[in-house]
């Protein structure tokens, strides 16, 4: 797993890639925690995500549940195949805010 | 010339004794020092000749074992009666003639036979706490006086501490012997184990173990690969423990390769075997025996069972059928097999078949209680997740930690490989995340194999995962342990096995989230749920890991 992160106008993209297990997933939602805490808008670019399992879906979830705390922003963008399979079994699909693209997000 | 000064009491000899005894400790040459022995005493004593004769057991005869003076007796053999020599072991006492010639039970026969002219004798028994070993007997004191009754209670005593060294060099002898004896066992164990089977590779479908409970086994087994690409395979038990019983194991294994090797049927090895046993000879004693023929093409066991605990049949959906067609042990009586044997066919089907030793049902449990046909398969089942080889040391190991085994213990399993063949999956993995994706990229490769689509490939990895990952936080919590995975296809079923060797994690604390309920956790079983058909958690075996069974349809398109 691989995550870059940059602002964009005031709006933090994370861009993840590769496969988000177990081994990595506290990574993840330790960053996430982190912007989530500095009350940060974010959009998490999904498309270069090979595989997610419960783990990583668990820091978004994490993640979701603490900006709407806050009020703030928290898109999930461009999920690939495998993300999308695993949201729509957790059926997670209807809980977050999902665009197709990352810049649709941004703009939005 | 001047003769040593003549001691009278034996407690003036004080020297003499700790001289001979010392004599025997430091030596095991019990001749030598019974020589020595005697040729001290017949020059304390002053007396022209000595001899010493001791008890030979098997016999009763006296054997001259150490002799002094001008006559030459060793090996004279006194065959129980008269005799002054009798009379003083029978009496156990010293006896003093002083002048033979008037001394009834003087055999003059040896002094007719060497010219020896007997005038005065001294006998003492060699005996300690009414053990009698034999008697030391003097002819004749140098100054030409016959012996005296005081010469008669110092022979007494050096007699009696001659037999006591005598005693104790015995002992040690016979330690030695049994000492010989332990090494020859653990040679004898060295060989038997050489004539066991080597491990078997992996993915052979017949594998046997056997835990030996003392040194020597009357438990032998042989797997024995035909050239038409069948396997033999034999299992058995001689009756007794020990040396004759491991001989005659070896015997029976050997005749089994030779009869193997001729590609008769079991039926018939059994029959040749039994009728081999009666020409040896080798009375009381008999062998229970299976012996088969694996197909693995056609998933196929013929077996003839002679005396021996019936085999199990482990069907593929884990119900256990004995195999209990049979005959009497081999070596009973020499018609019983003039007809052969009986064969039983068993088709595996997917199952394993199971063939032990009694060892197996009559180990005793951490209570004191056997293990029994019902633990042997609880324990059978608490580890069917396991690769063969494996699952066959894990039985045996648990039989031996759990209490002291009382017989030898040997187990096989002849297994139905063909869906191994068409791709089934065993590996074990240690349980770390960092582990996952080597899993996730085995079970992808083995599941397009086995038919998945590409989507249910996804699905099936992503179950697997999640199975492993409730491992690797809620059994192991983060402690080293192993993860099996097996993947297999039974018909259009897609059978997932994992097994762990946590101690059991309780199954009704793993259910999954409620649906509504937006929050992090519990729902990797969820995802498990949602993409298997179904998803067992079996119940944890003999307390022994945990063992979750996936089952999924696989669609034909």
């Amino acid at each position: 797993m691989n995550i870059e992160t940059r602002d964009s106008d005031g709006i933090i993209l994370v861009s993840l890639s590769g496969e988000v297990d177990l081994s990595h997933s506290a990574g993840l939602r330790k960053r996430l925690m982190e912007l989530m805490f500095e009350r940060r808008d974010v959009v998490v670019d999904l498309s270069a995500v090979t595989y997610v399992d419960s783990s990583g879906i668990a820091g978004l979830v994490e993640a979701y549940q603490m900006a709407r705390k806050n009020n703030t922003r928290f898109v999930l963008a461009a999920l690939s195949d495998p993300v999308r399979r695993v949201l729509q079994l957790a059926r997670l699909d209807r809980v977050f805010t999902i665009t197709d693209s990352a810049e649709a997000a941004l703009k939005g | 010339m001047t003769q040593p000064p003549v001691q009278t009491s034996a407690s003036g000899h004080l020297d003499l004794i700790i001289e001979m005894t010392s004599d025997f400790a430091q030596s095991h040459d019990i001749e030598a020092i019974l020589h020595l022995g005697l040729k001290r005493v017949c020059e304390r004593l002053g007396a022209e000749a000595a001899s010493l004769f001791l008890l030979e057991q098997d016999s009763g005869d006296l054997v001259c074992h150490a002799c002094i003076g001008p006559t030459e007796v060793l090996g004279l053999r006194l065959a129980p009666g008269r005799g002054i020599v009798w009379r003083s072991i029978d009496l156990d006492t010293p006896q003093l003639v002083r002048d033979a010639r008037f001394d009834p039970d003087f055999a003059v026969t040896v002094d007719e036979a060497t010219g020896f002219v007997t005038r005065s004798i001294l006998c003492a028994p060699m005996s300690f706490r009414g053990q009698k070993l034999g008697a030391i007997e003097l002819f004749n004191k140098t100054d030409g006086q016959s012996f005296t009754s005081a010469d008669g209670q110092l022979l007494r005593a050096l007699a009696m501490s001659s037999a006591l060294a005598l005693i104790n060099t015995r002992l040690v002898a016979g330690m030695a012997e049994q000492e010989a004896f332990r090494r020859e066992i653990a040679l004898a164990s060295e060989i038997q184990r050489a004539m066991l089977p080597p491990p078997q590779p992996a993915a052979s479908p017949i594998h046997g173990v056997n835990l030996p409970a003392r040194g020597v086994s009357g438990d032998f087994y042989e797997i024995l690969p035909l050239r038409d690409g069948r396997i033999a395979f034999a299992i058995g038990d001689v009756s007794g423990k020990g040396m004759n019983a491991s001989l005659l194991m070896t015997k029976t294994a050997s005749l089994f390769r030779c009869l193997a090797k001729r590609e008769d049927g079991p039926g018939r090895m059994l029959a040749a075997i039994d009728s081999e046993l009666h020409e040896t000879g080798l009375a009381g004693m008999f062998v229970t025996m299976v012996a088969g023929i694996l197909d693995p093409a056609a998933g196929r066991v013929i077996l003839a069972n002679a005396g021996h605990e019936p085999p199990l049949l482990r069907t593929r959906n884990g119900e256990y059928l004995p195999v209990d067609d049979g005959m009497p042990p081999l070596g009973i009586a020499p018609d019983l097999f003039a007809d052969g044997c009986p064969e039983s066919v068993v088709d595996l089907d997917g199952g394993a078949l199971y063939l032990f030793t009694d060892g197996l049902t009559e180990a005793r449990a951490g209570g004191g209680a056997m293990v029994g046909g019902d633990g042997a398969r609880r324990l059978l089942d608490a580890f069917a997740g396991m690769p063969a080889d494996e699952r066959l040391q894990a039985v045996v190991r648990s039989l031996d930690g759990i209490g002291s085994l009382r017989d030898d213990v040997t187990l096989m399993v002849v297994e139905d490989r063909r869906l191994a063949a068409a791709g089934v999956f065993e590996r074990r993995y240690s349980a770390r995340p960092e582990n996952l994706a080597t899993i996730r990229a085995e079970v992808t490769e083995v599941a397009r194999e086995l038919g998945c689509s590409a989507g249910l490939v996804q699905d099936v990895v992503l179950a697997v995962d999640e199975a492993c990952q409730n491992v690797i936080r809620h059994a192991y919590r983060g402690g080293d342990g192993d993860i099996v995975v097996h993947v297999g296809r039974e018909d259009d079923l897609l059978v997932i096995r994992l097994m762990d060797f946590a101690p059991p994690v309780e199954v009704s604390k793993i259910r999954p989230r409620p649906l509504d309920e937006v929050r992090p956790g519990g729902l990797g079983i969820h995802l498990m749920r949602s993409v298997m058909d179904q998803v067992d958690f079996l119940p944890p075996p003999a307390g022994i890991g945990n063992l979750l069974q996936m089952v999924k349809r696989i669609d034909t398109p």
